[in-house]
């Protein structure tokens, strides 16, 4: 049985991650946290765009909703962190599903225009109210010291690792078994041919809310996580660029896909930090070190587009055959909707007679 | 009373912005179905450029015809990135556009450095007034809604009574019969993004005085610009004017009466409110395959 | 390499044919759609281009127009060789298309219409000569001037083609391809289109390759048919003997 089967896997990967953890080095550990975090945001991108045929630039604000909900409630509420995590992903649910249903009707650059937007105007609420959300400063976010049973001497990013691999690897399994699901055959039929499902009696309206709900779900999960480790939610954090660096690493690492969603957060989290640490072992300011990984960022997402439409997991699957599990390939790049007349160029082909 | 006039006229030079912004990006979507999201990147790229001509020559209107002529140069060149994208998926567009935004804002960050840069206005930033009343606008606000203006009558001069204007809209209605009558579709096209980086670069030096020269410093501007041409129906390079206006005007109200952190909030509800209404914009052709 | 069938038209025996196909073989994708088929005509022959729907007619004058990829076989306008090339190159170099479905641009006025094609003729570029152009075509189609600044939507079926000709001739090309004139016209209208056709021969010395399901108005107004059925020509005579030989015509073309 599938679930089984993810279950299986999460366990074993539990305990590699876990050995790991305790090999590793404080600020290694919390690398690994960051990687997990954002590949839960990343893998509720992909779901949204590479599973439902959506396109999100602002999925950066429902990380916003997370970390500052968490905030919020760390602050105010003594609730233990199970549940303050859990709290986190249902609010920035909702705020997803707000979303949703006003966006149920846009396509194509419609969509994305709202979800941009949204990711601009939504942290210019922090500074809007700012005795509730702490202006441009932000909140300071109240962690919680590891459990007594682990030892006193148990080092707070190591929990904070762990954290954040099991929340991650939670939600790669739910994922997983949505994608297998129903749901996730439905998806992929209503980003495939929106009339033909709806002539078959599917409720796309529902269907593409509900994609919105279950990423924003864990985009608000992977916020109230950062704030975590991070200690701090502030306005600053949650720019546009974190939405489009979303959606970089979602593609870098194959739409569709949960384990490139893992290759996507990987890069997003380890190659800033490496060519800034080489940058700046050249000489270069860390301003303009800063900046390599985001233009890099861009010339890779064009490249990527235009020549490995599937990406990293594409990639891999290609050069190990198909004992590693995934989507199918799509012709046309990474939606494959149907394709539209191309203008006439070099040698245009139209369709047959 | 006063104070609404003031809101009014000082809305119509930022409306004109948002006119500008979204009157490129309909040039390029009617032609492609493709939105240009690196449309205001591009404009920040040449204004930095026309810094740096202003810079070494003292002469402002030096840097802003270089920008321009940058604009026309930036365009075509990411037309021919994005080519291989065109008929494809539209997702694969949004994506390669988006790229084109990062690498442009990194390669600013990288060549120019973060820090927030003052650009000069064209004229005289002070108020102007009418026997006392205060206009709330300056000589600069006439320029920008004039120039804006006179490139907005240009390019509609350009494409009802010149033969490449006419090769335009028949590459932008229908490519294949357009080849057929000897149109070379690929220069129409890249010719079109030549265009809307000439406007986007006019609006990037209008804009800049405002709201200071960085990388990120476009993104809010063609955020909204998107909006006006939303507004106006991505397919109408008039409507995209007209939204622009109606949106300036309206964000001023907002900016004024209710405070300035307000406007993005206000602009993401206009964009929602027009698009529950209309999903394809205010004056945009309905598409017709609702089941 | 197989015979070609004889030249039809005015040429003497030394001068290229205006038209030469040579062994073509195109298709879309992994679909052959035409497989070595060849032809040859002389300057003003009109040649009727028979078969049921799929045959590859329409692949054939997309192959000629550059439409579509040739894959084997060549295409020659007046001698030169003009495989390959880009769809707007040989409509410069005289090749009018005019397609399926007659590819009127709605969006733009009859005259802006008119306009394009006058556009695309070599060698004419002042604004007075392409004035002086559409005026002809104005006259010798009044029923257009009639409607120049409406938009082209608003024609009927056979003023649309009576435009997409117009447009046509206004590029001076050396070799029109007709694709379906007749497709979703009245009968009465329809004999208008192919009178016209017939008289552009006359006034023009234009080639025409004229595509058609409607075997026996074409054959009317052809020199010779040819008949397409997998992609592949099954027949080739002038167009009186295929016009009478009911048998092939309801084999090919289920009349």
């Amino acid at each position: 049985m599938t679930l089984l089967r993810h279950l299986g896997a999460a366990i074993v990967l539990a305990v590699i991650l876990g050995l790991l953890s305790v090999a590793l080095n404080a600020f290694r550990d919390y690398q690994m946290a960051q990687v997990a975090l954002y590949a839960v945001a990343i893998a509720g991108l992909t779901v949204l765009v590479g599973l439902s045929g959506q396109i999100s630039i602002g999925n950066g604000a429902f990380m916003a909703v997370g970390a500052y909900a968490a905030a919020l409630l760390l602050m105010h509420l003594a609730w233990p962190l199970a549940a303050v995590l859990a709290a986190s992903a249902a609010i920035a649910a909702l705020a997803g599903l707000a979303v949703g249903v006003a966006a149920a009707r846009l396509r194509g650059p419609y969509l994305a225009g709202v979800t941009l937007m949204l990711a601009v105007a939504l942290p210019s609420l922090a500074t809007r109210f700012t005795g509730v959300f702490g202006g441009d400063q932000g909140l300071a976010v109240n962690i919680s010291t590891p459990p007594a049973f682990l030892g006193t001497n148990f080092p707070l990013t190591r929990w904070q690792a762990w954290i954040s691999c099991a929340a991650a690897l939670i939600v790669l399994v739910l994922l997983a078994n949505l994608g297998r699901s129903r749901i996730g055959r439905s998806w992929r039929a209503v980003r495939d041919d929106e009339t033909a499902a709806a002539l078959a009696g599917l409720n796309v309206a529902a269907l593409r809310v509900l994609a919105f709900v279950v990423s924003a779900a864990c985009a608000g999960l992977a916020g109230a996580l950062l704030g975590i480790t991070t200690t701090l939610v502030s306005p600053g954090s949650f720019t546009v660029t974190l939405s489009i660096t979303l959606l970089a690493g979602a593609v870098l690492g194959g739409l569709g896909s949960l384990a490139g969603a893992v290759w996507g957060s990987l890069i997003i989290v380890l190659v800033p930090t490496y060519v800034t640490d080489v940058a700046t072992s050249h000489g270069l300011s860390s301003s303009v070190a800063a900046n390599i990984p985001i233009a890099a960022y861009g010339v890779v997402l064009i490249a990527v587009i235009l020549l490995f439409p599937d990406g990293i997991q594409g990639l891999v699957r290609r050069l190990l055959g198909p004992a590693v599990p995934v989507g199918k390939r799509r012709e046309n790049g990474p939606v494959s909707t149907p394709r539209r007349p191309a203008p006439a160029s070099e040698h245009s082909e139209e369709g047959a007679p | 009373m006063q104070e609404f006039l003031e809101f009014t006229l000082g809305g119509i030079s930022f409306g004109m912005i948002y006119a500008a912004i979204g009157l490129s990006l309909v040039l390029i979507w009617r032609g492609t179905r493709i939105l240009n999201y690196a449309q205001g990147a591009m404009a920040m790229f040449t204004t930095y450029i026309a810094l740096i001509v202003i810079n070494h020559t003292g002469n402002y209107w030096a840097g802003f015809f270089v920008a321009l002529a940058a604009g026309l140069v930036l365009g075509a060149v990411c037309e021919r990135v994005v080519r291989p994208a065109e008929g494809k998926a539209p997702l694969n567009a949004v994506l390669v556009t988006i790229g084109l935004l990062i690498l442009l804002e990194g390669l600013a960050g990288i060549i120019y450095g973060g820090q927030f840069r003052s650009f000069p206005a064209a004229f005289s930033i002070t108020g102007l007034h009418i026997g006392g009343t205060a206009l709330g606008i300056a000589w600069n606000d006439v320029f920008v809604a004039g120039a804006v203006l006179a490139a907005a009558l240009a390019l509609a001069v350009l494409f009802r009574y010149t033969p490449v204007g006419l090769r335009m809209r028949a590459t932008a209605f229908n490519s294949g019969v357009a080849s057929l009558l000897g149109v070379r579709v690929g220069r129409m096209l890249t010719l079109g993004w030549a265009l809307a980086g000439l406007i986007g670069a006019l609006a990037g030096v209008l804009v800049t005085p405002n709201t200071f020269l960085y990388p990120n410093s476009m993104d809010s501007i063609f955020v909204l610009g998107f909006t006006a041409a939303v507004i106006g129906g991505l397919d109408s390079p008039a409507g995209a004017v007209v939204g622009g206006l109606i949106l300036g005007i309206l964000l001023n109200y907002v900016s004024g009466y209710l405070g300035s952190d307000l406007v993005p909030i206000f602009g993401l509800a206009a964009l929602v409110v027009v698009l529950m209404l209309r999903p394809s914009g205010l004056f945009g052709a309905t598409a017709t395959r609702q089941v | 390499m197989a015979e070609l069938p004889d030249a039809v038209g005015e040429p003497a025996a030394a001068e290229a044919p205006t038209l030469a196909v040579e062994d073509l073989t195109a298709g879309y994708g992994g679909v052959i759609a035409l497989r070595g088929v060849s032809l040859s005509m002389g300057q003003g022959a009109i040649t009727a281009v028979l078969g049921a729907n799929g045959a590859g007619k329409t692949t054939l004058l997309r192959a000629i127009s550059g439409l579509v990829r040739v894959r084997r076989g060549a295409v020659r306008l007046d001698g030169t060789d003009v495989t390959r090339r880009r769809p707007d190159d040989l409509a410069r170099a005289g090749i009018a298309h005019v397609p399926e479905g007659q590819g009127v641009i709605t969006e733009l006025t009859v005259e802006e219409n008119l306009r394009l094609g006058a556009l695309c003729a070599s060698g004419r570029t002042s604004r007075a000569d392409r004035s002086a152009a559409l005026a002809q075509a104005y006259e010798q189609f009044p029923a257009l001037a009639a409607r120049r600044r409406k938009p082209a939507a608003t024609l009927s079926g056979g003023e649309r083609q009576m435009l997409v000709i117009a447009r046509a001739l206004l590029a001076r090309p050396r070799l029109l391809l007709l694709d379906e004139p007749s497709l979703g016209l009245a009968p009465k209208i329809i004999n208008q289109v192919m009178t016209l056709i017939a008289g552009l021969r006359q006034s023009t010395g234009l080639t025409i390759l004229l595509v058609e399901q409607n075997a026996r108005s074409a054959l009317t107004i052809a020199d010779q048919g040819i008949v397409l059925a997998v992609g592949k020509i099954v027949a080739t005579a002038d167009a009186a003997t295929l016009a009478s030989d009911t048998g092939l015509l309801r084999h090919y073309l289920g009349l």
